[in-house]
């Protein structure tokens, strides 16, 4: 039998092109945005590689090219920030959202600063979630089973008795930056409260 | 209201998209065979080029699928001209895009020169064929049925039963014959590779593949095989994969394609 060559062999062109050939050096990197397409459909695929690193499908990509796309991305972010306010750091997550029809995780980027802690997404440019930090009381961290897979997940305690679930690519480190965020702002306005008397 | 102040604004740069690598000494135009049109042409340092076009340094993203598709099959189309142009190509995987212009390609060709130079030796008269073997469903149940006694047993005893009572030991089947479906794969994945082997430089066996053939999609993959063969071999490849067809398989056999599995550069 002859090897072919047809149009309905697309399906082989996208593995090869998307799973297989050569990838760049991180440092002269704009994009490898074809390694992780694997396994997805093409339309999650182009969902935006934000979305697919909050699926874990990144996996592929070495602990370089991850930090390098977070620091070259988050140069194109344009983040709306107050005039005082400082980003403390930053991480890759998603909310359970359980607002309107559908429960669902909803993808972005955490920003802890030292007002509040906010999920925003690059496109269309909005913030996802927010909470003051001065509405926050407390935080846990629970094992949650996400796609048949265990992960540690955070649930944050609010003022007003709501609670929030939150994902974050490295939630142990994230938390700790959250805990400390907190106290470092309850000093503050204690500061304030004391000022004013 | 607090003010707002943003920070970050995008900063575009110039930035070159890579589709290979080849053996080349001359900058050349390939014409605007690239993506969205865009004028493909070498950058050579030495012996070596890579074949480029120039555009932003920001991927190509899109939420349209026809359109990333167009670029995915753009990007093929540019591989296959350059190899049928220049012979051994060192294959770029989609959206890899260098940061920089010219210089910056030719610095980076000096700094990898030597292992471009060995991959595109070593896969020199070579190409990728992708090799994917299918069953029907109603074979691959007989011939675990032939082999599994305990199985077979099973399944007569479920064929006596009445349709209800029978919900317990047709789960049990079930199950059993995942097991046995797995093994079955496991095995007949070492025969077909014993078989290809002796034809082909070297073969990858694919544990997933993302998108199947649409042709057969109603029937089982068994096994699926990525195979850098010498343009000498392919046709008694040819003649292996006559064979395992003959034996009631069906055989998806393309090529030859770029060697995408088969670069071992790593990170370049």
């Amino acid at each position: 039998m002859r090897p072919s060559r047809q149009e309905c062999d697309i399906n082989d062109i996208l593995q090869k092109l998307l799973d297989k050939g050569l990838v760049l050096n991180a440092d002269l990197i704009v994009s490898v945005a074809g390694v992780p397409l694997l396994g997805v459909n093409l339309k999650a695929a182009i969902a935006g590689i934000e979305t697919m690193l909050e699926y874990g499908m990144m996996e592929a990509w070495d602990k370089r090219t991850r930090e390098w796309y977070e620091k070259e991305y988050a140069k194109k972010v344009a983040v709306p920030l107050a005039m005082d306010e400082e980003i403390i750091t930053k991480a890759f997550g998603s909310v359970w959202s359980n607002q309107g029809i559908a429960n669902t995780w909803k993808p972005g980027i955490w920003y802890l600063t030292n007002n509040r802690l906010f999920l925003w997404r690059k496109e269309p440019g909005e913030i996802i979630f927010e909470a003051p930090l001065d509405k926050i009381e407390g935080l846990t961290v629970q094992k949650e089973t996400h796609f048949k897979t265990e992960r540690d997940e955070l649930y944050l305690q609010f003022t007003s008795g709501e609670v929030g679930r939150i994902y974050a690519s490295n939630i142990g480190e994230f938390k700790e930056a959250i805990g400390n965020a907190l106290l470092a702002s309850l000093n503050r306005n204690k500061d304030h409260k004391n000022e004013m008397r | 209201m607090k003010e707002m102040k943003v920070i970050g604004e995008t900063e575009l740069g110039e930035g070159r998209y890579v589709y290979c690598v080849v053996n080349n000494v001359a900058k050349k135009s390939l014409g605007n065979i690239g993506i969205e049109r865009a004028e493909v042409y070498t950058v050579p340092y030495k012996d070596i080029a890579a074949v480029v076009h120039a555009c932003q340094s920001q991927p190509y993203q899109s939420r349209d699928a026809n359109k990333v598709m167009g670029w995915i099959l753009s990007h093929n189309d540019v591989v296959d001209g350059a190899t049928e142009h220049f012979g051994t190509v060192v294959p770029f995987s989609f959206d890899a895009i260098v940061k920089g212009g010219d210089t910056t390609i030719k610095d980076w060709l000096r700094e990898g020169y030597e292992k471009f130079k060995n991959e595109l030796e070593r896969l020199s008269q070579r190409a990728e064929y992708v090799v994917q073997i299918f069953s029907d469903q109603d074979k691959l149940v007989e011939k675990i049925l032939v082999e599994d006694q305990a199985l077979r047993e099973l399944k007569e005893k479920i064929g006596k039963m009445p349709e209800r009572a029978g919900y317990l030991f047709r789960r049990k089947f079930e199950l059993g014959f995942n097991d046995a479906c797995n093994a079955m794969r496991a095995k007949l994945v070492e025969e077909f590779a014993s078989q290809i082997k002796e034809h082909v430089e070297e073969m990858e066996i694919e544990r997933k593949i993302s998108h199947l053939p649409e042709n057969y999609k109603d029937k089982k993959l068994i096994a699926a095989f990525s195979c850098l063969v010498h343009k000498d071999n392919v046709r008694s490849l040819g003649q292996a994969l006559g064979k395992i067809s003959q034996e009631g398989y069906a055989v998806h056999f393309t090529g030859p394609w770029a060697p995408f599995s088969f670069v071992k550069l790593e990170e370049v």
